[in-house]
């Protein structure tokens, strides 16, 4: 059976166990809108890294970046805490939740920005940027053309199975938070998931074998 | 009771399963050699591959210290005004002024609660087969304009044709309409 995703109320009200991890920096910055600044410092480089994959420029990371925390504090009175006992330790519906702003913002900018020239996502991310969580392509014997190709192919994507495959990859969500992110069955952001892989793979030399 | 679902979706959401099953050892392992390895037997070679240079290539990324800074002071001139507002509806205090049109433009209503920014809008995206409403109204706004001007064009068109109304369709409608101007010819008064 499907579990019920964030934002949806599939039975009564009383059997919605409060579960967000997050819920006593939340609460905190319910009482004083100073403490949001936990908040922000916890998921500031997870919010950048999804504008910046989706929008493929610096400064427009930034402003998406920007605008989607100021919404989110502007908003968080009216946030509702809705996790269940089986969505894990690790549930976080305040992320599933801030990640629904930035997708709206993001997608909103894409959209005033389609008539530009598309930039690259090789070279956006080569803009002088830290790489978080120290990475590199050699520890895993990636060639940087294969890089190149999977980062293009990613970037063509439909919206929804490039936002998923960016969520699952750039930010480590579950399915179930994708699913909550992007409004959609945990079933179906798991077959937009493998497209997108199919799609990566086809662009991609075969494997030696 | 028969099984109606369809083999070939069946069979697609197994393969999603595989991959994802797949997907959480590959992102969960420390060691990145260490996957699932009842997954990653029946998962397709190339799709293996894929994820594998998807994880090394998606990498995450941090800001400027300067944004991250500067994004700081931002949100701590909103918490303050926010604090202000507070107050002032509690019967005390005074609200800091804080600039956001210039920022935001949606940000008035975001914080009179007429705007909810996690709502997740109708939007065009390709794999969505048509949960969205304004897409459909948009296309059937479309499909019926295109509907009606056809429709005019083709009664003009058989307006002005001299051996309009020669079609099987024609004929059936002027016997129809015959037969019904002779049962009310009968039916009514002479």
């Amino acid at each position: 059976m499907a579990r019920p995703v964030f934002g949806r109320r599939d039975g009564p009200a009383s059997s919605v166990v409060p579960l967000d991890r997050d819920r006593p920096l939340v609460e905190a910055a319910r009482r004083d809108p100073a403490q949001f600044d936990a908040l922000y410092r916890k998921y500031l480089a997870q919010v950048y890294a999804f504008a910046l994959y989706e929008l493929a420029d610096h400064h427009a990371a930034e402003d998406a970046t920007e605008r989607t925390f100021l919404r989110a504090l502007a908003a968080l009175p009216r946030f509702h805490e809705q996790a269940l006992p089986e969505d894990g330790p690790e549930a976080s519906t305040f992320r599933v939740w801030l990640f629904r702003i930035a997708r709206n913002t993001i997608a909103n900018e894409r959209r005033t920005r389609r008539r530009r020239p598309a930039a690259s996502l090789e070279t956006a991310l080569g803009a002088g940027l830290a790489i978080a969580d120290g990475r590199d392509l050699e520890a895993d014997a990636v060639t940087r053309d294969e890089a190149a190709t999977a980062l293009r192919t990613v970037q063509s994507l439909p919206d929804d199975r490039r936002r998923a495959l960016l969520l699952r990859f750039v930010d480590e969500m579950s399915t179930a938070e994708i699913a909550g992110v992007l409004g959609r069955s945990e079933g179906a952001v798991r077959v937009l998931i493998h497209r997108a892989l199919r799609d990566v793979a086809r662009r991609l030399e075969p494997p030696a074998r | 009771m028969t099984d109606r679902r369809h083999p070939d979706r069946d069979t697609t959401e197994i393969d999603a399963l595989v991959a994802h099953r797949y997907l959480d050892g590959l992102l969960a392992a420390a060691d990145r050699a260490v996957g699932d390895g009842h997954a990653e037997s029946l998962l397709e070679p190339d799709v293996r591959e894929a994820a594998r240079v998807l994880r090394s290539a998606l990498v995450r990324v941090h800001p400027s210290f300067r944004f991250e800074d500067r994004l700081a002071s931002r949100l701590a001139e909103l918490a303050a005004a926010q604090a202000g507002r507070a107050r002032l509806a509690a019967g005390g205090g005074t609200v800091v002024p804080f600039p956001l049109r210039t920022v935001d433009p949606a940000m008035d209503a975001i914080l009179r609660g007429d705007l909810d920014p996690s709502a997740l809008p109708a939007d065009l995206d390709g794999d969505r087969p048509s949960p969205d409403r304004r897409p459909l109204i948009v296309t059937g706004a479309i499909t019926s304009a295109a509907i009606s001007l056809a429709g005019v064009a083709w009664v003009a068109w058989r307006a002005s044709r001299p051996g309009a109304g020669r079609s099987p369709m024609g004929r059936a409608a002027r016997t129809a309409h015959a037969r019904r101007a002779a049962t009310t010819g009968i039916a009514g008064p002479a």
